[in-house]
């Protein structure tokens, strides 16, 4: 048993050193899901993640701005990615949450369907946005790729930008 | 003397923070040199610096800045692209203007040493601009630039070559010149009985200055100015030390202030959320002993912040004499370089105001007099000629108005053509002939803050680069103050800048339409007025009522903030009178929910800009509510036309579906005992029906908001905790598409009082408990109207 333990200590340790030394190539993302897709934002633009509570709808502003709300005395702006993302409105649940990142002095709450979870993924494994899409105005900063699944990057500067 | 040196103060002040602010500019436009926005700030810096050093007679710095000015210029107007090179010349002026700024601080409380020091890093810098301009001058406009500026860097190089010692003598020999050319002048002026201040002499160089650059080029003309500023000073500042008494006052950091400030405005948000919290204990506790204790400590709390506010507000507060005092010298200056006759009357300059609003009225106002007297008042000739006295008079005037302080500038000078101003603006695209064509005189006036708009058809050191009304604006905008211009044609302009005592905490009165409810600052509300919806009329197509004498145009606030209607409208609204300036207008709303001191909070850049939106407040129960912007209201309201506030109740939401099965069928039970929903529970599965349960009213309606059942009944307990059966109904029935949805109180109270508070909120039977599985199953057949085939 003991024997045992040390086994999985000393790989925790290896498995540890390693994540070490590759730490300058690895990008450490927060996982979300939209839609169908799985969407990431880098985990050191996110301020935090809250669970639902309510806001004040903003009038002359485009659908998915739903609204204003109380972040600890800021008056910060709500997102809502599904609309913004072009996909019908879906009432909110147990596992929607507020995304609330922050670029520079730029911060805004963003709705997501439900986290998926932290991910590390490698620079190399990380491609370009596709042909097609790419280009300044896109809000995709790369495509992230894993054993078993593709994950949209988002560029956080982007989305706290203003497009109306 | 005490004045100059108070005006030297301000103006260093002023000048090391906008210096600050420039070079973060700039260092940004490196990255993005086509951001005319930024570009336009940057300009605008250079050109305040410049207009205030001017009129105090540093004439190396003005020298300095108005080439400054010239380079952003071009750039401005994209004749001139910033390439690395430029940029490094122009963070070097900037150098230069910094320790020049220094030099100036420093020789004027103390002896003026660094004056030789002050004008070799002028030449270098006056070299160094010229050297790169001359390139890019050619480059892309080759005509005026190149005419003067390679002749000022020739010379310019004269000066670099000289020895130490030669240029020391050079000095020498001119201020020699310059000093006896003054003592001339002055004597020539006593002789004249004219009073001379001390000062005197530097005036008189600015008036040499224009000359000078032809016969002995630009490097030379402000080395004698230099000097003489700076000794002058010391004699200045002398007397005025010893005659310093012992102040009973402290010099405090602004920005413990700003800190102090801050902290107010959240005490402010925290007191009303005490007494919104007052509100509901006493509500479920009444009559409790308690509870006084708490009513008596929330109303002292209450009181003290509100005191406190007030307390703070007052240590900011500075006399707008403060920016007025700087005003006479500026116009006696402008009076000689324009060679008018004008005359200034300052009235109320103990009125107070808050620092960081003394500080942004400041500019503004410098803009405002410079151009009154450069475009507004002819020159003396005219005047007389028109039967005008030949002195000209520009009356400043401060006073209060309610919430607010106005500061007017009228002028008794040519007054403003609208005409003449829409074809200017036509003229440089600024506007469309169609947009001119609908405009009334007083939006024409305005034009004149449009950026990129002058009048003057030279650029002169005093005006006409078309940025220095545009300063006004946004400044004046900035601290939320409403400029309203008047003029008549020949007469003369009267500018009103209207503006909020404080920036960060006002007076609101809290509306309510449909569920959300809007912050309107209470300067701006006459009165409110209740009203029944006959007593509205339209006309053309918009909304009025008659308010006593007057015709009063409506505006529905749902209508200008895009309200969705799920509220069933009753007979009567609200109106709120609102005025600015001379215009009123109604604003109808639902409800009116009280007023309340509210902290004004930005939307943030994201949202910035949302027409009749001036930010946002954070309320007491953690909410957030809009502050409606007046003034964009009334501009909103023009275009709005009126829909019908009788709103018809036909609602999409009402359609039924045909029933296929029994499971169709949704009912909600609201009950806070585990066991009663249980036995109700256990009542209805053998219908086959849907059940969805809630534990008190609250849950009850948030489960009903959010659509996702389409109820066909309610069974509702009448006590429960949070929100009670009552109320739940009382909710319930204000929504339209609710109103035919059966609700069943199943309770334990039978008095007849009880049942007929039931019938009142809207409730359409009534169970007591205990009850029967099977009554109750008939009850509920019987208000869904059940249909028997799926029994």
């Amino acid at each position: 048993m003991s024997d045992k333990l040390k086994e999985i200590i000393n790989k925790q340790n290896a498995k540890n050193e390693e994540s070490l030394v590759q730490s300058d190539d690895v990008v450490q993302l927060v996982g979300f899901i939209i839609g169908e897709e799985e969407y990431a934002v880098p985990i050191l633009a996110i301020q935090e993640i809250i669970k639902p509570f309510p806001w004040t709808r903003v009038p002359q502003v485009p659908k998915y701005v739903v609204g204003v709300f109380n972040m600890r005395g800021a008056v910060i702006p709500l997102i809502d990615l599904r609309l913004k993302f072009g996909l019908s409105p879906k009432k909110q649940g147990d596992e929607t949450r507020f995304i609330v990142l922050r670029h520079g002095d730029d911060i805004a709450g963003f709705i997501i369907d439900r986290l998926t979870m932290a991910i590390r993924i490698k620079k190399k494994d990380i491609g370009p946005a596709p042909d097609t899409i790419s280009g300044d105005d896109t809000v995709i900063d790369g495509v992230g790729k894993q054993e078993d699944r593709i994950i949209t990057i988002l560029k956080v500067n982007k989305l706290l930008e203003r497009d109306f | 003397m005490d004045e100059f040196q108070e005006i030297l103060q301000d103006f260093l002040v002023e000048s090391f923070e906008l210096i600050e602010q420039l070079d973060q500019d700039l260092v940004e436009l490196e990255s993005r040199p086509e951001d005319l926005e930024l570009l336009n700030g940057i300009f605008r810096v250079a050109h305040t610096v410049k207009g205030a050093s001017s009129f105090l007679n540093f004439d190396v710095l003005t020298h300095l800045t108005h080439h400054m000015e010239d380079v952003l210029n071009k750039a401005r107007h994209g004749e001139l692209l910033i390439t690395p090179d430029i940029m490094d010349v122009i963070l070097e002026s900037i150098d230069l203007m910094k320790q020049l700024l220094f030099t100036i601080r420093d020789t004027s409380a103390d002896a003026g040493v660094d004056v030789a020091e002050c004008v070799s890093k002028l030449d270098k810098c006056v070299g160094g601009t010229g050297e790169v301009e001359t390139p890019v001058a050619q480059e892309t406009t080759p005509a005026e630039e190149v005419a003067s500026e390679p002749e000022s860097s020739e010379d310019d190089l004269d000066y670099e070559n000289m020895d130490a010692d030669d240029l020391e003598a050079e000095i020498e020999r001119l201020l020699q010149e310059r000093q006896n050319e003054d003592k001339a002048k002055r004597e020539a002026k006593i002789a004249a009985g004219e009073s001379v201040p001390s000062l005197d002499p530097t005036p008189e160089t600015e008036e040499e200055a224009p000359q000078e650059p032809t016969p002995e080029p630009v490097a030379p003309t402000p080395v004698p100015a230099a000097p003489t500023q700076p000794t002058e000073d010391v004699k200045a500042a002398a007397p005025a030390k010893k005659a310093q008494v012992v102040e009973q006052t402290i010099r405090v950091d602004v920005k413990r202030l700003d800190h102090l400030m801050n902290l107010i405005g959240e005490l402010v948000l925290a007191k009303n959320r005490l007494i919104k919290i007052n509100e509901d204990v006493e509500e479920r506790y009444e009559g409790e002993e308690f509870l006084e204790e708490l009513t008596q400590v929330v109303s002292i709390v209450s009181l003290v912040t509100t005191d406190l506010q007030i307390a703070v507000m007052k240590t900011r507060m500075l006399p707008i004499g403060k920016v007025f005092n700087k005003f006479p010298r500026m116009i006696r200056d402008l009076n000689r370089e324009l060679n008018k006759k004008i005359e200034l009357e300052l009235y109320g300059e103990d009125t107070e105001l808050d620092k960081s609003i003394v500080e942004e009225v400041g500019d503004p106002l410098v803009h405002i007099i410079r151009n009154s007297c450069d475009h507004g008042i002819e020159l003396p000739a005219v005047r007389q000629e028109e039967g005008k006295n030949e002195t000209g008079t520009i009356k400043l005037k401060a006073y209060n108005e309610g919430n607010q302080i106005v500061i007017q500038i009228d002028d008794d000078g040519k007054g403003l053509d609208p005409e003449m101003l829409k074809t200017k603006c036509i003229e440089k695209g600024l506007i469309t002939a169609k947009e001119a064509d609908n405009m009334s005189d007083k939006e024409a006036f305005a034009l004149i803050f449009k950026p990129g708009f002058s009048t003057a058809a030279a650029v002169t050191n005093v005006s006409g680069r078309g940025v220095g009304m545009d300063v006004v604006k946004t400044n004046i905008e900035k601290v939320n103050g409403i400029i309203d211009i008047d003029s008549e044609f020949g007469v003369g302009t009267s500018i009103k800048l209207k503006i909020p005592l404080t920036l960060a905490i006002i007076q609101a009165l809290l509306v309510g339409v449909q569920e959300e409810h809007y912050a309107i600052p209470l300067a701006s509300v006459l009165e409110t007025v209740r009203i029944s919806k006959d007593e509205i009329y339209t006309v053309e197509g918009r909304s009025v009522m008659r308010l006593r004498e007057d015709v009063l145009s409506l505006v529905h606030i749902g209508d200008i903030f895009e309200v969705e209607r799920i509220l069933d409208s009753s007979e009567h609204a609200y109106v709120v009178v609102l005025g600015l300036g001379t215009s009123k207008l109604g604003l109808i709303v639902d409800t009116l929910v009280g007023q309340e001191e509210i902290v004004i909070k930005s939307l943030g850049d994201y949202l910035k800009g949302i027409d009749g939106v001036a930010g946002a407040t954070i309320r007491g129960d953690g909410g957030v509510t809009l502050i409606v912007d007046v003034l964009a209201l009334m501009d909103i309201a023009k275009h709005v036309k009126a829909t019908a506030i009788i709103d018809s109740s036909s609602d999409a939401a009402l359609l039924t579906q045909e029933k296929m099965k029994a499971s169709d069928y949704t009912i909600m039970v609201v009950d806070d005992s585990q066991t009663d929903r249980m036995i109700m529970r256990k009542a209805l599965e053998p219908l086959g029906v849907t059940l969805v349960e809630a534990s008190d009213g609250q849950e009850a309606l948030s489960i009903l908001k959010q659509g996702d059942h389409h109820f066909d009944a309610m069974l509702i307990d009448v006590e429960m905790p949070r929100m009670d059966g009552y109320s739940l109904a009382k909710e319930i029935k204000k929504y339209n598409r609710y109103k035919n949805l059966p609700l069943i109180a199943v309770t334990s109270r039978t008095g007849k009082s009880d049942r007929m508070r039931g019938v009142e909120s809207g409730m359409v039977e009534y169970i007591t408990k205990p009850y029967s599985s099977d009554y109750l199953s008939s009850v509920v057949q019987r208000n869904v109207n059940f249909k028997s085939e799926f029994l």
